[in-house]
């Protein structure tokens, strides 16, 4: 499969909410190691939230406004700095797509290019300061050059997952420069990145969205 | 800590509770006290919306009324309002025309108010934001994107809701704001150090004899810390370095704003006020317009700031312009 409509995509919002609140308790004690433990709970607020606003009001919306309206609900739903970021990726990821009608993998890597700009230009965050953003470059990267290699969704999506989950694992020998968790310095050095774990999270249930639509 | 409180933890929303009750001309959007909006926003007119942390009264809120400003996102005790609420108060104050964002220069301010942009684009309202960054003390000439925002965003204020008031458009609104700011310049001193409520002990540290130079309203750091010198020679060091990166000219005219920091008195004030004019007739530069007393606090700090604006034709009737808020009434020249 190539491109998939508007339609589809709130059961996408489906799986990440579901996603997140199954994994609320272990994100707590991620956090835990070297934050405020916080991010299990915003996270499954934040896209609890941004389900039903999909989900419900904006269900037949276009793919920008859907994921812009995402960006809003988890704005509101989760105030502190991860939600903030996670919001400011769906707002710019969104407008990214502008117009489009359908989603395919060109798609794809420019919404997660202008999600990964997004998170990095509010975040003031940059590559290797063991940040969301280390999670993110690689799966805005590996949807871009899938596109360009004229993949299929589903092969796209397992290939940017498994970069995810790769640049999930280095994030461990990356010291904290962010955030509650760069008081830990080099106590950091050896955990992976919270906020990285989202990213991964988020590439790992668009990859079986993508392989359940193509199905 | 001595200060008249039920619960630390109360006193940002109790605060506005008061104030709420005192002046019917303010209320508030989205069923939240933080949320501070005008009762009587003007249709087809610019909305201005500030907002920043809360122990500064009257900024930020002070300020909003007529020709001056119409929301404000009011934060915990110098903390940010959230995104959110600033969205909500950029929906409930647009008529139409878009809306300013003018606030202070601090990261945490601005990350929510751009976020706040982005979030009520989704509603079709156009928003411009213009930040305050007048304290000459906070970082170099060249480097006046680092300098943080204080009492002198009163004139930044004062000129944007005139210009408002005109209904001029948005790109106008801003445009006069932005010269208002490049043209506005603060130097602060502090004696005394504030304390957070929920903290309940002072910031910092100071000598009962000693002052420091150049302090920000939240006690960041100063230029220097020196022993108390007369108050002449404390305004003197003070314009100095204002007067070192303005150029007034024989017969220029300057509106000068002299702010209590909250525990200061105003006798005092006008003895240091007396010492900023004999310096501009020095210079033969007209003060036009002077305000004295407390615009822009850190709680019960003692110690002041001077803010001047350099004047222009443009600048000097909005100025000028009547302007009534619960914490602001002036009756125009």
């Amino acid at each position: 499969m190539q491109s998939l409509d508007a339609k589809t995509l709130p059961g996408l919002f489906e799986r990440f909410a579901a996603r997140f609140v199954a994994e609320r308790d272990a994100l707590i004690a991620l956090d835990g190691k070297v934050g405020d433990s916080d991010l299990g709970l915003t996270m499954s607020k934040a896209f609890v939230a941004a389900r039903d606003k999909v989900v419900g009001e904006f269900a037949d919306a276009d793919i920008s406004t859907q994921l812009k309206q995402a960006g809003g609900a988890i704005s509101k739903a989760a105030p502190s700095t991860m939600g903030t970021l996670m919001a400011t990726g769906f707002l710019r990821g969104g407008k990214a797509l502008a117009d489009a009608e359908r989603l395919d993998a060109a798609g794809l890597g420019a919404f997660w290019r202008a999600y990964a700009d997004g998170v990095a230009m509010r975040g003031k965050a940059k590559l290797g300061d063991k940040t969301v953003l280390d999670v993110l470059d690689p799966i805005a990267a590996a949807y871009e050059a899938q596109a360009a290699a004229g993949a299929e969704l589903e092969a796209a999506g397992a290939t940017a997952a498994q970069a995810a989950a790769d640049a999930l694992e280095a994030t461990k020998d990356l010291v904290a420069q962010h955030g509650k968790a760069a008081a830990f310095q080099e106590k950091s050095r050896g955990i992976q990145d919270a906020g990285g774990t989202v990213a991964w999270m988020l590439a790992d249930e668009l990859a079986i969205f993508l392989k359940t639509a193509a199905s | 800590m001595k200060k008249f409180l039920n619960k630390p933890e109360d006193f940002v929303d109790e605060m506005l509770e008061g104030i709420y009750r005192a002046h019917p001309e303010v209320t508030y959007a989205a069923d939240d006290l933080r949320c501070y909006v005008t009762a009587n926003p003007v249709p087809g007119k610019v909305g201005i919306v500030t907002g920043g942390g809360s122990g500064h009264l009257p900024t930020f809120l002070g300020f909003v009324g007529k020709n001056m400003l119409d929301g404000c996102g009011v934060g915990g005790v110098f903390q940010s309002p959230s995104a959110d609420q600033l969205a909500e108060v950029t929906r409930y104050v647009d008529q139409g025309a878009g809306v300013l964002y003018l606030y202070g220069n601090y990261t945490g301010d601005i990350m929510n108010f751009d976020m706040a942009g982005e979030l009520v684009e989704l509603d079709d309202i156009e928003t411009v934001s213009v930040t305050g960054n007048d304290d000459v003390a906070s970082s170099v000439v060249g480097e006046e994107h680092k300098r943080r925002g204080v009492a002198g965003i009163f004139f930044l204020y004062k000129a944007a809701g005139a210009a408002a008031a005109k209904m001029l458009p948005l790109a106008d609104v801003a445009r006069i704001t932005e010269k208002a700011k490049a043209r506005t310049r603060t130097m602060g001193v502090a004696l005394s150090a504030c304390i957070v409520p929920e903290v309940g002990k002072p910031g910092f540290e100071i000598g009962a004899d000693e002052m420091e130079i150049g302090m920000g309203i939240h006690g960041e750091p100063g230029i220097s810390r020196k022993t108390l010198a007369p108050a002449d020679d404390v305004v003197d060091e003070m314009m100095e370095r204002i007067f070192a990166e303005t150029d007034y000219a024989e017969g220029d005219e300057v509106a000068i704003l002299m702010n209590g920091l909250g525990g200061t008195p105003k006798e005092e004030l006008y003895i240091l006020f007396r010492r900023v004019a004999q310096l501009m007739d020095e210079k033969k530069v007209t003060v036009r317009h002077v305000w004295l007393g407390e615009f822009a606090t850190s709680m019960e700090m003692a110690g002041f700031s001077i803010s001047v604006l350099h004047l222009d034709d443009e600048l000097e009737p909005l100025i000028a312009t009547a302007a009534d808020t619960p914490f602001f009434s002036y009756f125009g020249k």
